[in-house]
């Protein structure tokens, strides 16, 4: 192991612990509750900004080494970690998720690895579904959508522990509907130094599973990455490169549409928002840069084992525990 | 193996270049509206319509609590008067309204390059999108 990888290595387990530490912290209800009003009111509104920058700093580097996004990890662990309403931080997580799909787009696009013909009519049903997903999530009480957080959160949580994403796809005969679309394409793999063709099928059932996760992500205000790419690349023979990007596409006009239900119910804050999508993009940036350098299945165990504190630490603030 | 008849050589669709191209643009502006809005808001260099310090001290509270109890602008009503327009909260706020239309733009330019390649299924596609993504923005589900 070279000096820098050790290095990389020392910094990310460091982190790791903190907020590992941190999470188990605040699993303990008696203790959080107790120093939660004396904090919020003692504490500086610009404290909380620095640290919800840092913390959704540290964030981003661990959603790119996990191949998660950032919006996944965002509302789970921000809702637990700052006094923020869970309204603000919904609304903050869905722009987290917007911006992260909308600076990575163009040049994704530009590789044929995102692609404008699959993600287009899959966008169109999930941001339906989204706007309707964020008005049933900002219509509950919060102390529902904490419990329905917590049993989404841990099943992402299963989801990340089981699945295996396919990188080979079985070059399966297009369904009508993908062939009636002209949904098929060509991109450059720089590893094998090749041109990659795909086609996909089974694309009705795709549709519906996206208007299920758009309705998840508007209710949640998170990214749905971690659904999409399964979808795409498991059920509907996507290349795993192209279901990653395009799912960016996807998410990019679904949180829009969703994102416009926040704004309008007063539940996007800039002084929540902006530090939260200014950290997430800044570490997702060196996540990148790491990403040659570190186990990212070390730590993808460790944002399992986030989640999962994180989703728990929900299912008790949702039963008042 | 089905290759599509409007895809160049490289295997790029002319109509994603076209979005990528809207897509880049968009989204620098956006990132350097919304940079320079938070500066402008948290130094206040321009006037609040709320002080960071009563925001601060009812986050804790639901959107629809704080909407009532600070009156806080929502949606379009910031575009009532010019006046609400100076204010550095307001700058702040329409920068993130800006990124949340990003994607509208990227989707009119769009649909002149389906017509042009005669391509009505997409250009009904993205027609009916910009649809969804206006009635969101409109607010009128609200």
């Amino acid at each position: 192991m070279s000096p820098a990888t050790s290095v990389f290595r020392k910094i990310l387990m460091g982190s790791a612990t903190a907020v590992g530490a941190f999470l188990l912290y605040l699993l303990i209800p008696a203790i959080s509750f107790a120093a939660e009003p004396q904090t919020v009111e003692q504490t500086a509104w610009w404290i909380w900004m620095l640290l919800l920058f840092a913390f959704s700093f540290v964030l981003g580097i661990f959603s790119v080494l996990a191949g998660v996004g950032g919006g996944v990890l965002f509302v789970p662990i921000v809702s637990g970690f700052f006094p923020f309403h869970l309204d603000f931080i919904r609304g903050a997580g869905l722009l987290v998720a917007l911006s992260g799909a909308l600076s990575a787009g163009a040049p994704l696009m530009r590789k044929g690895l995102a692609d404008l013909k699959l993600g287009l009519p899959m966008a169109l049903v999930g941001s339906i579904s989204s706007i309707a997903g964020a008005l049933a999530g900002l219509a509950m009480p919060a102390n529902i959508v904490q419990l329905l957080l917590g049993i989404a959160i841990m099943g992402i949580a299963m989801l990340m522990m089981k699945s295996k994403s396919s990188g080979l796809i079985d070059h399966q005969e297009p369904d009508a509907l993908s062939k009636m679309l002209g949904i098929s394409g060509v991109y450059y793999d720089e590893v094998t130094k090749k041109d990659v063709s795909w086609q996909i099928h089974r694309t009705p059932m795709g549709l519906v599973l996206f208007m299920f996760i758009g309705f998840i992500g508007g209710m949640f205000g998170m990214g749905a990455g971690w659904a999409n790419v399964p979808v795409f690349n498991l059920l509907m023979g996507v290349p795993l490169k192209v279901a990653v990007a395009t799912s960016g596409l996807v998410l990019s006009i679904n949180g829009a549409a969703a994102a416009w239900v926040y704004i309008f119910k007063g539940a996007v804050i800039p002084l929540i928002a902006v530090p939260a999508i200014g950290g997430i993009m800044l570490g997702s940036k060196i996540g990148a840069k790491l990403l040659t350098k570190v186990n990212t299945r070390s730590v993808r165990m460790i944002v399992i084992i986030m989640l999962v504190i994180a989703g728990l630490r929900s299912l008790l603030k949702g039963f008042g525990i | 193996m089905i290759m599509d008849k409007n895809k160049k050589s490289q295997g790029i669709d002319n109509v994603q270049q076209v979005y990528a191209k809207v897509l880049e643009n968009a989204s620098h502006v956006g990132f350097a509206l919304l940079i320079g809005g938070y500066f402008v808001y948290i130094l206040q260099l321009l006037p609040l319509s709320i002080p960071i310090d009563v925001i601060a001290g009812n986050w804790h509270l639901s959107a629809a609590e704080m909407q009532q109890k600070l009156n806080t602008p929502s949606g379009w009503s910031f575009f009532a008067t010019t006046a609400m327009l100076m204010k550095g909260d307001v700058f702040s706020s329409l920068s993130i309204y800006y990124l949340a239309t990003a994607t509208i733009f990227c989707l009119l330019f769009t649909i002149p390059a389906y017509i042009r390649e005669k391509n009505y299924i997409y250009t009904t596609i993205a027609f009916f999108q910009i649809a969804v993504l206006l009635v969101a923005a409109s607010g009128i589900i609200n």
